[in-house]
């Protein structure tokens, strides 16, 4: 597929590469020659330009391209070069947005109008994952399909958990309700075979359904929390989204450090408390008492004081904690630490991107991208290849495997006797660089 | 991610890719060897069927045996994988020379081989018109594969090596300062550059089987004149043939082989005008062909020839054939004087254009260099004028600048510590410069000793070994090999 992406940021960037890796024709176009040279050793192509050239689409050949993306940091550019990109002849477009009104569902004609076919808005979407994060605050990642008639979620196992030490062929008694369909230990993401151990500080990936979640819990060694009080550090476009979002659900207390932007959130967000200070001063911390707060959540600019920030939090006793991260590299290490949920808009953005890759011929597909790894929910088509045996017997790719299934509106596990009709919504849990491969059988 | 971070080099990796690409180099070598059958030569059957068995089985067994813990691949593993593949190639390459009895020494042979892969076409053996056919064809069959590069032919057939990985040996094994890309994937950009590479190769084999040579003749001279190697199928090269419509069509495809393939992809899909704004196109075709006129009329005024037009003719080839680093011969240019042949040495060091087969340090880095010189002139007038350097109508940053200038500063000193162990073997100063730069630049002409009326044979093991070293570098442009004889790049980071 041709994919030219405007915007060589970190968005921009972090795409490019992961599509690169799906086996996808790049084309990444910037004004800015320096940052295009970052990707010069990537298997893709480069154009130096502005986002909103004639000449510099022509020079792409936009016009069989199939999906073009404009993320550049601002989103007029994004929706022009989009409605450019379209009436040159590209077939789908996607903008970045960072404006909620954009968002809303009444405005989506005026940018179907235009040849935007779909936005991306990261803030929004990492408002939403942090809410999920507050709601159920014993999982480190959440993925659910049709109202929750089938649930994957990540969980950290800390030393209460009953799973510890047990061969995946061992789990028998719990299969009934729940399927271990990956493993993260340390830097990598495994998918388990019968002869892996579960062993502690892995954060294992289980499909299960909304009726079996206590008895995950329980096996899990966790405890569901309820959360009513929240403290943000940063006071950023991200949480100025959350507050909107929660509409009321959640009391925020948001500690910002920059004087004029604290006025402006106070003059914005007139239902939360706004603090003018260093988060990172224990002083300030003791004075706002965080010790009275269920959640903390660090959305600085910054992601090692969000991490830190987060440790701090767990010291004076705050149960839930999520942490901004940006960088990449540093997501494993933040998951090796103490803190609950780690927010990427670069991973939230990918997912969207993905969503949008399969949707092309499907509707409502979901994606979730985790740092190595993407959980997806795909559509069984007649004839295709994982319809023509039991599970057991498909032989899938080692980095895959199918997590569960929705028929006719009831989900259910996958076993190793479940045979795949046409029309199943699958949850697939795949590693990342093998999105492609999905395609081969699901199609 | 981070667990990557503290690892040393992947030599499990490398060593698993030079294990499937052996089993390439095996297959490349049926065709000599169904030629041999057909000429039925039977040391030369037996040669290639042993060759074929042992390196098959060394590929299998790399491939198969080889189970890499890891399979990322980085800089360091690129730059190995690209620099070993190529003395890998040649060590299995030259054992259809020994074996046959054509060079029975292993410095000869691995010298012969090396001076095919890296299309230098210097050659050790001496009377080329009594080997026998599929050794031939294995000879000029090295030289096409060696001009375009075996891992650019790898990037366009195997899929494994389709990913940034991929990206890296490419810009490790294709000439320039900078590497273009024509298609988003580097599998794209391979196959185009082999399409035209092909499409070039058919042409001239038509145009050539067309005039007075034979089918093979004309098929081995196409591998070597498209690669701008030079090995030819007679003792006295094209001046065998002493045919003006052959020494024509073989300087415009030598040109044509010394421009940027890049170039002429873009050419050929109806991009016409990326030709003419392009300046290193300007100026290769410029300097080679003004070169070649003065070269040409100069050797019309020796009145060593009866025959004006073809002296003209022979003297415009030569140069061209000096310059692209091609090396065939069309006349006897050692007798027209010092004019002539320093004119050749002077053409042999910046070669043609970076992107295509030929060797040297290329006009591209000759065309900054000026560029940059005029610069620094007009500064001295206008001290506060602020202007760029500007090459093909984009700005030339100055780490490019300066990794020209090392580059440069490489290969002088390559080249004067070649000239200086020629010298001490006894050859005479301007045979052992010639000889130096006809190394380094992968021309493959010789003088004096080394010239028509001498032998590279004639060199001892030292200077053989020291010239296949200086095949091998130049092929790669220096610093691909030169970086394997650092101490940081072997050490644990």
């Amino acid at each position: 597929m041709k994919i030219v992406i405007v915007g060589a940021g970190e968005v921009g960037s972090h795409l490019a590469k992961l599509l690169s890796n799906e086996s996808h024709d790049i084309y990444v176009i910037d004004k800015d020659e320096s940052k295009l040279a970052a990707l010069d050793n990537q298997n893709l192509i480069t154009h130096v330009g502005r986002p909103t050239s004639f000449e510099v689409m022509r020079n792409v050949d936009i016009s069989d391209c199939d999906l073009f993306i404009a993320v550049t940091p601002y989103e007029t550019n994004n929706v022009l070069a989009c409605s450019m990109a379209k009436s040159l002849g590209a077939k789908k477009t996607v903008a970045r947005i960072d404006n909620y009104e954009f968002f809303k569902k009444e405005n989506k004609d005026f940018f179907t109008q235009l040849g935007v076919d779909d936005l991306i808005y990261p803030e929004y979407l990492a408002a939403e994952e942090m809410m999920m994060a507050l709601k159920h605050t014993w999982v480190r990642n959440w993925f659910e399909m049709f109202n929750g008639e089938l649930i994957v979620v990540g969980v950290k196992l800390r030393s209460k958990a009953k799973l510890l030490g047990l061969k995946l062929r061992d789990t028998s008694n719990v299969s009934g309700f729940m399927h271990i369909c990956a493993i993260k230990r340390k830097y990598e993401t495994i998918i388990p075979r019968g002869d892996d151990i579960i062993l502690e500080n892995d954060i294992v990936y289980i499909a299960t359904k909304d009726e079996y979640l206590d008895k995950v819990i329980d096996i899990c060694g966790k405890r569901q929390s309820r959360i009513d009080k929240v403290m943000i550090m940063g006071g950023s476009r991200i949480a100025k989204r959350l507050v909107r979002l929660s509409d009321g659900k959640y009391e925020f207390k948001i500690i910002e450090i920059d004087k004029k932007r604290s006025h402006d959130l106070a003059y914005k967000l007139p239902e939360c408390q706004i603090v003018n200070g260093d988060g990172r001063d224990n002083e300030i911390l003791r004075e706002e008492h965080l010790e009275n707060y269920d959640a903390f959540v660090a959305l600085t600019d910054s992601s090692e004081t969000n991490i830190l920030g987060c440790l701090t939090a767990k010291e004076y006793g705050v149960k839930k904690t999520i942490a901004e991260v940006e960088n990449i590299q540093f997501i494993s290490e933040a998951e090796g630490l103490n803190i609950g949920t780690i927010i990427n808009k670069k991973l939230l953005a990918s997912s969207k991107i993905f969503q949008t890759l399969i949707d092309n011929d499907q509707s409502n597909a979901k994606c979730l991208a985790l740092a190595d790894a993407e959980v997806t929910e795909m559509v069984v088509k007649e004839d295709s290849k994982v319809t023509k045996s039991l599970v057991k017997d498909l032989k899938l790719p080692r980095e895959m495997t199918i997590a569960g299934l929705v028929r006719d509106g009831v989900g259910y596990l996958v076993q190793g006797n479940t045979e795949l009709k046409p029309g199943d919504h699958v949850v697939v849990f795949s590693l990342s660089g093998s999105m492609h491969k999905l395609e081969k059988w699901f199609n | 991610m981070i667990g990557e971070r503290k690892l040393s080099l992947n030599i499990a990796v490398v060593a698993r890719i030079i294990g499937w690409l052996l089993i390439i180099e095996s297959s490349f070598m049926v065709l000599p060897l169904i030629t041999s059958l057909i000429y039925s030569e039977p040391v030369s059957i037996r040669a290639f069927a042993i060759t074929i068995g042992i390196t098959l089985l060394a590929g299998v067994a790399m491939t198969f045996g080889i189970r890499p813990k890891r399979n990322n691949m980085h800089t360091r593993e690129g730059l190995l994988l690209t620099a070993s593949v190529w003395v890998v190639f040649s060590l299995f390459g030259c054992l259809p020379y020994m074996l046959s009895g054509t060079l029975p020494r292993f410095v000869d042979a691995y010298f012969e081989m090396m001076s095919g892969f890296s299309t230098t076409g210097a050659s050790v053996i001496r009377d080329v018109e009594s080997v026998a056919k599929g050794i031939l064809l294995w000879r000029s069959m090295s030289q096409w594969l060696g001009g375009m590069g075996i891992i650019l032919f790898t990037l366009a057939v195997l899929p494994m090596l389709n990913h940034s990985g991929g990206v890296q040996l490419f810009n490790a094994e294709v000439t320039g300062l900078t590497h273009d890309k024509i298609r988003p994937r580097v599998s794209q950009t391979a196959t185009s550059l082999w399409a035209v590479y092909c499409v070039l190769s058919l042409v001239l084999l038509a145009f050539m089987w067309a005039g007075p040579m034979e089918f093979f003749d004309a098929l081995n001279h196409t591998m070597v004149i498209t690669s701008t190697g030079g090995f030819s199928t007679k003792n006295a090269s094209m001046a065998h043939w002493n045919s003006m419509y052959l020494n024509i069509v073989v300087t415009v495809f030598m040109l044509l082989s010394g421009l940027n393939f890049h170039l002429l992809y873009k050419f050929a899909v109806g991009d016409r005008m990326a030709i003419w704004k392009n300046d290193v196109f300007r100026w290769t075709v410029g300097l080679l062909v003004g070169v070649g006129v003065i070269v040409g009329i100069n050797v019309v005024l020796q009145d060593t020839m009866d025959n004006k037009l073809m002296a003209f003719v022979c003297g415009l080839f030569q140069t061209i054939s000096a310059a692209t680093s091609t090396g065939l011969s069309a006349f006897d240019y050692e007798a027209d004087g010092p004019f002539v042949s320093l004119m050749f040495v002077m053409v042999m060091l910046f070669g043609a254009s970076a992107g295509s087969t030929a060797g040297g340090a290329k006009i591209d880095r000759l065309v900054l260099l000026v560029k940059n010189t005029s610069i620094q002139i007009y500064h001295l007038l206008h001290p506060n004028t602020v202007k760029v350097i500007r090459v093909n109508g984009r700005v030339v940053n100055d780490e490019v600048y300066a990794k020209c200038v090392a580059f440069l500063t490489c290969f002088f000193i390559m080249i004067a510590i070649s000239t200086i162990v020629f010298t001490e073997s006894g050859m005479p100063a301007f045979d052992a410069i010639f000889t130096a730069v006809s190394a380094v630049s992968n021309v493959g002409m010789g003088y004096g000793v080394t010239g028509l009326h001498g032998s590279f044979a004639d060199m001892n093991d030292l200077c053989k070994v020291v010239f296949s070293f200086d095949m091998l570098a130049g092929r790669l442009e220096l610093f691909t090999i030169l970086i394997l004889f650092t101490r940081g790049f072997w050490k644990k980071s």
